[in-house]
């Protein structure tokens, strides 16, 4: 496995090269330009704010940052997914060209998407700093390690669903109804609390994104440090998903290329 | 030292008639799709043990489908054989589907940058080559465009200079020579007349006999997907264009 990274990093000036050009070309002729990886999230949390905060009768100061935080955690995982279904045939010159480990394709998308998710990350905490005040140094020191396993479960889940889509073309459009369902079975616009109680409750405690919310908001929404339950949950999903696509790309990387 | 080695390698690889699973075919599995979509098999490579060695020259000559490309991507490591090993010592330059791979709304100067990373380079070499590069594909100032709006002639310059750019080891190389105009059909030629020697070793397909027989010592001569024939260039050429000739006698 080792060896197998070591590859990876061994074409880093490409992946990343490409990562930069992606980025560049997202906002190409545009006036803002880069400014709309900061301005989108803000315009789409104070949209939601103003539209749910009335329905659920929240505060801004609190629910403004625990929207956004949702929102970021939740797009970063989605975009790895949706995108990640694409990276095998947006790289498929470079695949006939040149054997390279098949990793660094989904890699590249997860790292597009990762730009706007660092972006959310630093504006939920300066929301939260400035609305909610400092939870003090171990909270804000556990989200090193939430934020790693969220970027490899990231990166694990776009390089399963991308050969999922080389080998059966449909896994695409199928994971999109299926991500709209976990959406709504999600605490990602209301509180957990909400369905806590009720019949559909449990769905919540099986959800696999809830523990990767609840890592990210217990210190920078309720400013305390996550309960080592939740933590031991994420790293178990984690792993799962790690070892998932490691083995499959192991028996199916060679073989990509003769079903793009 | 340079060295390539095919050993008793096969290479097979299913294409179904439609190259997706549909949704039907998930569901209902095998028991009724199989009759009326059968997945064809292509046998690619058959058997094919070969061994190249530091300072040769290796023509691939045969009639289209025969395998040439398929073995030299085999050789490249692009495919992965089913049976078989596949030895190599050296660093490998391939020249094929050169073409391709261009991030469209990039500029010219920034795609040579992406494909010279994938070939290996560092932003300390590129630095260095980034200028004769594009000297070499004299489009001036048509580097600053993104690449979409190039013609398909200056797509092969540029593609052609930076794969070229190179100091290969194992070289392997699939009918370039006819790039671009005129003019730059010379430059390239001579291009990959000094590329072809620097290398340690290389490997060629062509269907320009004559190339092959003042560019390679050794040859092979591939046949639906095995090896009919492998030795001094001469003696492949001369044992493969009198198998043809009758044909076009009787046709």
């Amino acid at each position: 496995m080792l060896s197998y990274l070591s590859s990876i990093w061994d074409y880093r000036y490409f992946w990343f090269s490409l990562v930069q050009n992606d980025l560049k070309q997202r906002y190409r002729g545009s006036v803002l330009g880069m400014g709309w990886s900061l301005l989108h999230p803000i315009a789409m949390t104070t949209i939601l704010c103003v539209v749910f905060g009335g329905i659920f009768q929240q505060d801004y100061r609190f629910f403004g940052p625990f929207l956004l935080s949702g929102m970021t955690v939740w797009n970063f995982l989605t975009h790895s997914i949706t995108m990640g279904c694409n990276s095998f045939f947006a790289a498929e010159a470079y695949i006939r060209q040149h054997p390279t480990p098949m990793a660094i394709y989904p890699l590249r998308t997860v790292l597009g998407s990762g730009f706007h998710f660092t972006v959310g990350m630093l504006l939920v905490v300066a929301l939260s700093l400035w609305f909610l005040g400092f939870p003090g140094i171990v909270p804000i020191l556990t989200l090193g390690p939430t934020i790693l396993m969220i970027f490899i479960l990231a990166w694990s889940l776009s390089i399963i669903f991308g050969l999922f889509t080389v080998i059966f073309r449909d896994t695409k459009h199928i994971s999109e109804i299926g991500l709209q369902i976990l959406f709504y079975l999600t605490p990602v616009m209301y509180p957990p609390s909400v369905l806590e109680g009720r019949r559909v409750g449990y769905l919540l405690k099986l959800n696999p994104i809830s523990p990767f919310l609840e890592l990210i908001r217990d210190p920078l929404i309720y400013l305390k440090t996550p309960s080592l339950e939740t933590f031991g949950v994420a790293l178990a999903i984690t792993a799962l998903t790690y070892t998932l696509a490691y083995s499959l790309l192991r028996s199916w990387e060679k073989r990509i290329i003769f079903h793009l | 030292m340079a060295r390539l080695e095919l050993d008793h390698v096969d290479l097979t690889f299913k294409v179904r008639s439609c190259n997706v699973i549909t949704l039907k075919e998930f569901l209902l599995g095998k028991i009724f799709t199989n009759k009326t979509r059968p997945n064809m098999e292509v046998h690619a490579l058959k058997n094919v043990s070969f061994c190249v060695e530091q300072g040769e020259r290796l023509g691939i000559i045969g009639h289209n489908g025969a395998g040439k490309s398929t073995m030299l991507k085999t050789l490249a490591g692009v495919y992965q054989p089913t049976r078989g090993k596949r030895i190599i010592e050296g660093r490998v330059s391939s020249l094929f589907e050169i073409a391709l791979g261009f991030e469209p709304e990039a500029s010219g100067w920034e795609n040579i940058s992406f494909r010279s990373y994938l070939q290996g380079e560092t932003p300390k070499t590129i630095s260095k080559k980034r200028q004769a590069i594009a000297d070499f594909t004299e489009l001036g100032d048509f580097l600053k465009m993104p690449v979409r709006y190039y013609s398909a002639g200056m797509l092969v310059r540029l593609a052609f200079s930076i794969a070229t750019s190179i100091d290969p080891e194992i070289l392997l190389v699939d009918e370039v020579l006819a790039a671009g105009d005129l003019a730059f059909q010379e430059k390239a030629r001579n291009r990959m007349k000094e590329m072809m020697a620097r290398a340690h070793l290389m490997v060629m397909v062509s269907h320009d006999l004559g190339s092959i027989q003042t560019l390679c010592d050794r040859a092979i001569w591939m046949d639906h997907g095995s090896v009919r024939m492998f030795g001094k260039a001469q003696d492949v050429i001369g044992a493969y264009m009198n198998s043809v000739k009758p044909e076009t006698a009787a046709a």
